[in-house]
């Protein structure tokens, strides 16, 4: 049976699309889910549950604009609408993925990194503003470290990958209690930015954002949470790789399909 | 409803209990009065045209209300109803190819395949922008989704194109009450970036200039390409009487207030006073808004739908009825506010952002208003539509509103004088310089030539998924710039749309006539290098005053062009826009048509970037010493002719080159365009990362011509069959000729037996990716 993945969603997410039709190339029936639609105030026939869900997407965008801190309102909203709901999902270890402006709601959410091997309450980290102050869309080079996500299976490890880069808010500092050296050593660092010769932590605009370490991905302690500030729901297909007039085969698979297949297989799994 | 005295100076709108209606004394004052009330409120209406009105209002026998008066002002704005500009484009413009224009509303649409349309639109955002940048420019990218959106098109690429002046200036030559370029630039940039990126459409085309015409008019044009399926067209008009009008989105406010009037006249030092007119934009209302109304569409529940733009509400629903050949009876006390207290003209006129119209059977309105609710969309339903042509307006009931749509919304047109200014001597050509390298770098770090990136990837390229030809194209962040991009808008269909834009007002300032044709050669050019075919073009018209008699003649010459183009052509302008009154205290604008150009791509996986992949070099076309308006000239201080295009040339090379990048013949394409061929193979060069070999002796006898002179419908190929290309030129009796192969780190460029230079492409790189950093600010990558 195709696992449901359940593409969350409210107003200024819009990367919807792009996350619905990667979870759908791997092998998936995916459909959106709007926020409102967890809540009596939908008509019941439009009425969702998340536990009806094998896997959760949080797409990137600008949930509720932004306005404060990047994900704070999308997961706030979602802690008041289905909270408990959220929390068996997690205790189920059933996948949770956010890319780039998901990638924040689950910060927000407590889930990335989370603490002492668990959710917290409130975020254990930011992802603050980029080095250079701004929003910027470049692509960007991935190695995949060796990690405890099961998602990355696909990829060779050390291997590095092409996900394009769309963000103003990916610096990735985590909190109190957290380091980038203690995150690598528990393997929880799932993807590092590198240059074209693959060194690790390389300078703008290799490292897009100036997250300390070079750190794009990370997953929490179980592995099932993955969040990733590059789109890897954008680069699915090879006409999708910028360079790919350079010699790439249009309509192979790109770098990103690997990872929702991983989750896909994941879910199938379980 | 007691009747005050009239209206006749600006007073606030709380000046007054808010269920008076107010009435101008139009029938019982001298019209000089009545004309100096409508300068001092800001109604925008001539003497003429006051006279026209009092006229109507004589056989009705009454004093118009102020709401009547202000909704005139609007619909009879230059903005609104295109009073000088519709006889001239109506006599060069309109009417080519008009059988593949499907519908021509709020946009332009045409055919991409068998079961899809593609919409498409450009419009200005100038004078917001010139004393707002930031919302000014956010709020054009807003207008322009919601008009391909009413059509029941899916929004799926943004561009724009800006014109600024000189981010160098320093504060002393500044004109007074003048933004600083610097400013403004980065103000624009600002507003297109958050909005855009807030609703998730991609940037993939404009460009941006800096010269110093457009110091004290900045201009700000922006354009949405969308594609929806042919069953979901939907009309800009009002379904059969009976339907109930739904106003959905975004609250009615103060903001935007006489913006079209605003628009309609001269920047003056105390422009900043018209703040009010500019709106204020909210994408997170507006992204909701799309979604909800293309589900309306694709459920078939909904008669008809037209963005709130320019003249508001008033003009939406006006124009709704006129094209339907019904009228409206509505009440204004129902419209959602931002404020408290506003008055019932404010609400008519109000040009707030995210606002749709929305005309819906009674059948359907239940589950029209379950899909905005869903969506947390606002809505409010205002009255019905009428078998009497006239639009009605009320306030809690009493009828405050009641006009013709004709009279109201079609507007005079005028014809105005128009004047060639004295000929101008095109000066002496530039020198060769002593030093070709350093020549070559000034021309490579020249704020018109300079890398955009710095500027532009703060622009979503990728959101979507579907963009094949991003606006980089070469090595990862190499950042090579693309003559057109191309996106893939079915996820089950190769078939694409290229899309690129075109203008250099170095050249429509000398000459607005072959300036404008250059325009055109420009984006056929663009389109063609990826191997799209050319299908359709849309404009932007932003001109100086009309009511001086040089302004007009400009407007004319550039019309002209534009119309003999796509008449040689056989390509339609899908949508326009005009802007006039881009003039102030300090200057004009040149003729500036902003063209957008849509290309069809029969197979994306067979288009070609401009990125050198390692082959030889192929140059196609003539090039002539004409140095009038190029970048060398300017660094030079000389000048010189402007280059003539030849259109039957400009027809037939774009055919063969469109059809051998299809075929395969082709590895890289670019055309050379702003700093000559010299310009046009570094930039080749950047994006794959290696220098060429070239020698141009056999381009044109003179090297400086041979290098900087920016001659058009000429292309740079590269090709693994050179003799084979340049064959399927030549037997079509064009010119073309092998110059050279790509290769090796660097530019070796020579003249015959003179070595021109050899620069380091690294070296070059680096010059070329200072240049706007350094003068506007942010980081090379």
């Amino acid at each position: 049976m195709e696992p449901r993945v359940a593409v969350l969603r409210m107003e200024g997410t819009n990367n919807e699309q792009d996350i619905k039709r990667a979870f759908e190339a791997a092998g998936a029936s995916a459909s959106y889910v709007h926020i409102k639609q967890l809540t009596k105030h939908a008509p019941s026939r439009l009425r969702e549950e998340v536990l009806d869900y094998d896997v959760l997407a949080f797409p990137g965008g600008f949930s509720a604009g932004d306005y404060v801190r990047a994900g704070a309102i999308f997961a706030s909203r979602l802690e008041a609408v289905c909270g408990d709901a959220l929390e068996a999902f997690y205790e189920d270890r059933r996948p949770m993925v956010g890319i780039c402006n998901g990638f924040q709601v689950l910060v927000e959410l407590g889930l990335l990194p989370g603490e002492n091997g668990a959710p917290r309450k409130g975020p254990g980290a930011a992802l603050t503003m980029n080095e250079n102050d701004r929003y910027e869309c470049r692509p960007s080079l991935l190695r995949v470290e060796d990690s405890v996500c099961p998602f990355v299976e696909g990829y060779e490890e050390g291997g590095s990958v092409m996900f394009p880069s769309a963000h103003a808010e990916g610096r990735f500092v985590p909190g109190e209690g957290s380091s980038v050296d203690a995150l690598l050593e528990e393997g929880r660092v799932v993807f590092r930015y590198v240059d074209r010769e693959g060194r690790v932590d390389p300078g703008y605009p290799w490292n897009p954002n100036g997250s300390p370490g070079g750190i794009g991905g990370v997953t929490d302690a179980s592995g099932t949470v993955l969040g990733l500030m590059p789109h890897p729901d954008r680069s699915v297909w090879g006409f999708q790789h910028p360079d790919w007039t350079r010699g790439l085969d249009p309509e192979e698979r790109g770098d990103g399909l690997a990872l929702f297949e991983g989750i896909v297989a994941y879910a199938g799994e379980a | 409803m007691s009747i005050p005295d009239g209206v006749l100076e600006p007073i606030p709108s709380d000046a007054y209990p808010e269920g008076d209606v107010q009435h101008v004394r139009l029938l019982d004052e001298p019209l000089k009065k009545i004309h100096q009330a409508s300068e001092a409120i800001g109604w925008g209406l001539s003497l003429e045209e006051l006279a026209a009105i009092k006229d109507h209002f004589q056989q009705k026998n009454r004093n118009p209300t102020l709401i009547e008066i202000e909704a005139l002002g609007q619909g009879w704005s230059e903005h609104c109803c295109y009073k000088t500009s519709k006889p001239i484009l109506r006599e060069h413009v309109f009417g080519i190819q008009e059988d593949n224009v499907l519908a021509r509303q709020d946009a332009g649409i045409l055919e991409f395949d068998d079961d899809h349309v593609y919409a498409l639109r450009i419009e200005s955002h100038n004078h917001p922008s010139a004393v707002e940048p930031y919302g000014g420019a956010a709020t054009g990218v807003g207008g322009i989704l919601r008009d391909i959106t009413c059509m029941g098109a899916q929004p799926m690429a943004l561009a724009d194109m800006l014109y600024f002046g000189p981010p160098t200036l320093t504060d002393d030559d500044l004109p007074p009450g003048t933004k600083h370029p610097r400013y403004l630039t980065q103000g624009v940039i600002a507003g297109i970036r958050d909005y855009g990126n807030r609703v998730g459409i991609p940037n993939l085309a404009g460009s941006i200039h800096f010269p110093p015409d457009y110091t004290t008019n900045c201009l700000v044009n922006v354009g949405c390409l969308g594609v929806g399926k042919k069953e979901h067209l939907t009309h800009s008009k009002s379904g059969p009487p009976g339907s109930l009008w739904i106003l959905a989105g975004g609250r009615t406010g103060r903001d935007g207030i006489h913006g079209v009037t605003f628009a309609s006249k001269e920047l003056s030092e105390d422009s900043h006073e018209d703040v009010p007119a500019v709106q204020l934009g909210d994408p997170i209302t507006k992204e909701p808004l799309i979604h909800a109304c293309l589900e309306i569409i694709e459920q078939h529940l909904v008669e008809g739908m037209k963005d709130l733009g320019g003249g508001g509400l008033s003009c939406a629903v006006g124009e709704m009825c006129e094209a339907a050949g019904v009228g409206a009876d509505i009440d204004l006390a129902h419209v959602h506010t931002k404020a408290k207290g506003m008055r019932p003209w404010e609400i008519w006129v109000s040009e707030s952002q995210e606002r749709m119209m929305l005309s819906v059977d009674p059948t359907n309105a239940d589950a029209v208003r379950e899909i905005l609710d869903l969506w947390d969309v606002e809505h409010v339903t205002l009255g019905e539509t009428t078998e009497d042509t006239n639009v009605t307006a009320r306030w809690h009931g009493d009828k405050i509103f009641d006009l013709d749509p004709i009279f109201c919304y079609e507007g005079p047109e005028v014809e105005r004088p128009a004047q060639a200014p004295p000929k101008r001597e095109p000066g002496p050509n530039p020198q060769a310089p002593n030093a070709w390298d350093k020549a070559l770098i000034r021309v490579l770090e020249d704020p018109n030539v300079a890398c955009r990136a710095p500027l532009l990837r703060q622009y979503d390229h990728t959101v979507r998924a579907s963009t094949v030809i991003e606006p980089w194209v070469g090595e990862l962040n190499a950042d090579g710039h693309a003559d057109a991009t191309v996106i893939k808008p079915l996820a089950d269909s190769w078939k694409g749309l290229a899309w690129a834009s075109g203008l250099n007002p170095a050249l429509t300032k000398l000459d607005p006539y072959q300036g404008s044709l250059n325009a055109v050669d420009e984006v056929i050019r663009n389109l063609t290098c990826v191997g799209a075919v050319p299908d359709s073009l849309a404009d932007c018209l932003n001109f100086p005053n009309p009511e001086k008699p040089e302004g007009m003649w400009i407007f004319k010459e550039s019309a002209r062009a534009l119309g003999d183009a796509a008449r040689a052509l056989e390509i339609p302008f899908a949508s326009g826009n005009v802007s006039l009154y881009n003039e102030s205290h300090a200057g004009a604008v040149p003729a500036t048509p902003s063209l957008l150009g849509v290309g069809l791509v029969e197979d994306v996986r067979d288009v070609v970037t401009s990125d050198l992949k390692g082959n030889d070099l192929v140059l196609v076309g003539e090039t002539r010493d004409r140095f009038g308006g190029s970048v060398f000239s300017k660094i030079q201080g000389a000048n010189g002719e402007v280059p003539r295009v030849d259109l039957d040339a400009l027809k037939g090379l774009a055919a063969q080159v469109s059809d051998v990048v299809a075929e395969g013949l082709v590895t890289a394409a670019h055309d050379p365009s702003e700093g000559g061929l010299g310009a046009a193979l570094f930039e080749m060069g950047i994006g794959g990362g290696m220098g060429v070999r070239v020698d141009l002796s056999q381009v044109h006898p003179s090297a400086v011509a041979a290098m900087f002179a920016e001659t058009p419908t000429r292309w740079v190929l590269e090709t693994e069959d050179a003799d084979a290309l340049v064959d399927r030129f030549t037997q079509e009796r064009f010119n073309a000729q092998r110059i050279g192969e790509a290769g090796g780190d660097s530019f070796a460029i020579a003249h015959g037996g003179d070595r021109l230079l050899s620069l380091d492409v690294d070296a070059a790189g680096d010059a070329w990716r200072s240049g706007l950093a350094r003068v506007i600010g942010g980081d090379e990558a």
